[in-house]
């Protein structure tokens, strides 16, 4: 038996366990479910515990981790869903269709709860942009999310593009997705009345993709390319048609449960619907409608074609449902029932070909895991880069950074506007700002991360993404409310790499906790890692931040509005430069990465939404990437218009060189602009709450003048930032 | 050079012109329709095999197609003058 064709992944210990719970050899096609479902990318395995720490709860709170996305309460009945997904493995072979599909799967999870998708982000992650593999894989990605999202008519407001050389040959690409609905019509993809028929809709089956999560849960090797099976190619038109059907299927009233299929096919549909409701369910694999004659119940259970739904719908009411359907031409087939045996049982032409419970599929054995610390990432260094000569010059080479620079060639190939709901668009601010139809209030949302400062420090790091993530809400005008998560790390089983994961939730789990956040959902992928040269991925858990504008005259951006205006930042500058774009510009390696610290990020967002609040605040903007010289660059490009800044009026700890002042990374900070008469009163709500603040400048007509004391440092035309910072991109790209 | 998706992978936008144009107008002689992309190049080379080699390798470097979904044939269609 174990000599069997089908190629599992299993260890033999796991096959030991599966043998002894379920009382006798299994055949090969149980064989091959039990492989997927015990594969890392569905059992999560190795993270399941760690995960356990992350706060979960809240008062808004109305789905938590467990479904196929979160859901948290935005008042009126609405409720926002959302969830973040990686499709690195297949977007790293296969970048077009692979980010695509991504696309695809992240729809239909916001999809089965019935929520209607309203927006898209995206969070990607390329090699060096001198390399030719990481622009083929950057710039296909792009098409590939720009394609399916588009034509599926689903705004991509948001987004984040890193590079780094440890994502040459592993490119990480994240997307989330964001559905409103309404609390009292909310499914749960759960089998809970047996006798209830079970339906599978959408795109026809096929060979396609079969096994891509055990491909997910491997390290890429040269002939990946070849895995010919792992390949899928979406098709946004038939998503179009299967979101339209589902949500009136759903207006029936007669759907009591919506699952879509995704990593695992069939197999992990049923396996956890039936799992959760605590039932089990029996199907004929020969109704299922395919693409191509003689598949075998082991390529049915297991293929991954994209754009299918399961449903269960009540006895005898199926056609009220099927003829929705039909209106919309999407295929479907009866495929079988709801049972009270806990057990999937599957008959190929009427004959029993799988018996398995439920439960022994989704409650795999948790992977043991070691996790050692690493203990020197940087150089501990006395000494300083020498005090660059021509500031000037460095402004203008920093903005160009690729992690800095304009992402307009990305995001105007998206439809960032389609469905009316985009307030703040890709660019303007912080955060993606999305109003709520027919009500006066909006939501903003922001998908973020600084893979650099969580390698150097994978707690503080990924502390420091939480917080930046609830910054960028905020500035926006939005309270932060709740926060889905995607972890993106190498091989597991490399202790190192295991520590980095540990790190990473701890840090998360700290300043979750210390902004009142709960975490609603997520997403693992591991084995993000170069077999060939042993190269993981630099740590990133990207953060997708949902934030509620109660107004919508709260809304604010970035942009600079009036000179005059007084210009003040809120929160103090530490000696951080560990890890910043700054040091890398100049090929420095050292320094501390910027700590947060969960009590000043609190008191800087309460100030900062206050002033919001109470109408004084014109633009704001999180400083952090680049540090203040950017930060002020970015509002004065957006808004076309000059500052006058001096640093000395700037709160920093003492001693601190002016590139330091300049381009430190560190927490808790916002740049904030209002009028003269206001300009006291914020400084004196940033005085209650203890936050270090001061005006540092103004607004004026063209020039970015930087001083020391009354002593111009520095000045450049804001024009020229602008060249410097929009070129950047196509010029690297070649686009 | 002809690139098209692989056998087993689907193929959306023929798939859409095959059911909403053809079998839309009730037309049911045509069973499949595959779309793809095709480049013709002008190829400075002594030799037919030449020009095939020195295709061949730049679709391959320059990654016209990607291996992992295309299937990418090249033929010679005739010489210039």
């Amino acid at each position: 038996m174990l000599e069997s064709r089908v190629n599992v992944n299993l260890t033999p210990e796991e096959i030991a366990e599966a043998k002894r719970r379920l009382g006798r050899e299994p055949n090969e096609i149980e064989l091959g479910m039990i492989d997927v479902m015990w594969s890392e990318h569905c059992s999560y395995k190795s993270s399941k515990k760690v995960l356990e720490i992350l706060p979960k709860s809240g008062r808004r709170v109305v789905v938590g981790p467990g479904y196929d996305s979160g859901v948290v309460d935005i008042g009126d009945g609405d409720v926002i869903a959302f969830k973040v997904e990686s499709h690195n493995h297949p977007s790293a072979i296969d970048p077009y269709n692979g980010s695509a599909t991504g696309v695809g799967g992240i729809i239909r999870d916001i999809l089965c709860m019935n929520c209607r998708p309203i927006a898209l982000l995206d969070s990607l992650r390329f090699g060096n942009p001198q390399s030719a593999h990481a622009r083929w894989l950057f710039n296909n990605v792009v098409k590939g999310i720009a394609d399916y999202g588009n034509r599926t008519g689903i705004p991509t407001v948001a987004g984040e593009v890193e590079f780094d050389e440890s994502f040459e040959v592993n490119c990480l690409v994240n997307v989330a997705c964001v559905g409103l609905g309404r609390i009292n019509e909310l499914t749960l993809a759960r089998m809970d009345n047996p006798g209830d028929i079970v339906v599978l809709m959408g795109g026809d089956t096929g060979r396609d993709g079969i096994h891509g999560v055990t491909f997910a849960s491997k390290t890429i090797r040269e002939d990946s390319e070849l895995e010919r099976p792992a390949v899928q190619v979406g098709n946004p038109f038939i998503k179009k048609l299967v979101i339209e059907a589902t949500l009136e299927a759903m207006r029936t009233g007669k759907v009591t449960a919506v699952k879509d299929l995704g990593g695992g096919g069939l197999t992990c549909a049923l396996s956890e619907m039936s799992s959760k409701g605590g039932t089990g369910v029996d199907v004929e694999l020969t109704n299922i409608h395919v693409r191509e004659e003689g598949m075998t119940p082991y390529e049915l259970l297991l293929s991954e074609s994209q754009e299918r739904m399961i449903f269960t719908i009540l006895p005898e009411s199926q056609d009220e449902v099927l003829r929705v359907f039909r209106k919309w031409e999407v295929p479907y087939s009866i495929i079988g029932k709801v049972t009270d045996t806990g057990r999937i049982v599957a008959k190929y032409r009427g004959r029993i070909v799988v018996d398995i419970p439920s439960k022994l599929l989704t409650e795999p054995p948790m992977a043991k895991r070691r996790a050692r610390k690493i203990s020197i990432i940087t150089k501990k260094r006395a000494s300083k880069p020498p005090i660059p000569m021509d500031f000037a010059k460095v402004m203008h080479h920093i903005l160009s950074s690729p992690n800095i620079a304009d992402m307009h060639p990305v995001y105007r190939q998206y439809d960032h506007e389609v469905g009316l709901r985009t307030i703040l668009k890709p660019g303007d601010a912080d955060a993606a700002v999305l109003r709520i139809i027919g009500k006066n209030k909006a939501i903003a949302v922001k998908i973020d991360c600084n893979s650099l400062h969580c390698y150097l420090d994978p707690y503080a790091g990924h502390a420091a993404a939480v917080a930046e993530a609830a910054r960028n809400v905020t500035a926006t005008g939005a309270k932060p409310i709740a926060v889905t998560d995607c972890c993106n790390f190498g091989n597991p089983e490399k202790p190192e790499v295991y520590w980095q994961f540990k790190e990473a939730i701890r840090g998360i789990t700290y300043m979750l906790k210390g902004l009142g956040l709960p975490c609603v959902g997520g997403n693992v992928s591991f084995y993000n890692e170069d077999e060939e040269s042993g190269r993981a991925v630099k740590p990133t858990t990207t953060i997708v931040m949902l934030g509620l504008i109660e107004r919508l005259s709260l809304v604010t951006s970035m942009a600079l509005k009036e000179v005059g205006e007084s210009i003040i930042l809120l929160g103090k500058t530490y000696p951080e430069l560990g890890g910043s774009e700054y040091y890398r510009l100049i090929g420095f390696d050292g320094g501390k990465v910027p700590k947060a610290v969960a009590s000043r990020e609190r008191a800087s967002i309460k100030t900062l939404a206050e002033a919001i609040r109470r109408g004084y605040v014109t633009a704001a903007h999180d400083c952090s990437k680049g540090g203040l010289a950017v930060s002020l660059a970015e509002m004065a490009i957006k808004g076309g218009l000059g500052l006058k800044v001096d640093l000395a009026y700037v709160l920093h700890t003492p001693s601190m060189r002016i590139d330091e002042i300049l381009f430190s990374e560190s927490s808790a900070r916002f740049i904030v602009t209002t009028s003269e008469v206001n300009t006291a009163k914020i400084l004196s709500l940033a005085r209650r709450r203890g936050v270090p603040a001061s005006k540092i400048g103004e607004v004026s007509a063209s020039s970015y003048t930087v001083a020391m004391n009354g002593k111009i440092l520095f000045e450049c035309s804001v024009e020229s930032l602008r060249e410097s910072w929009q070129d950047a991109i196509p010029r690297l790209i070649g686009g | 050079m002809i690139i098209e998706n692989k056998k087993l992978a689907r193929d959306p936008e023929g798939e859409t012109i095959a059911k909403e144009l053809i079998e839309r107008r009730g037309i049911s002689t045509i069973k499949s329709v595959r779309s793809g992309k095709y480049l013709r190049f002008l190829v400075e080379a002594g030799k037919e095999e030449e020009a095939l080699r020195l295709v061949e390798k730049i679709a391959n470097e320059l990654r016209i197609f990607n291996p992992v979904v295309h299937i990418c044939n090249i033929r010679i269609m005739g010489e210039s003058r």
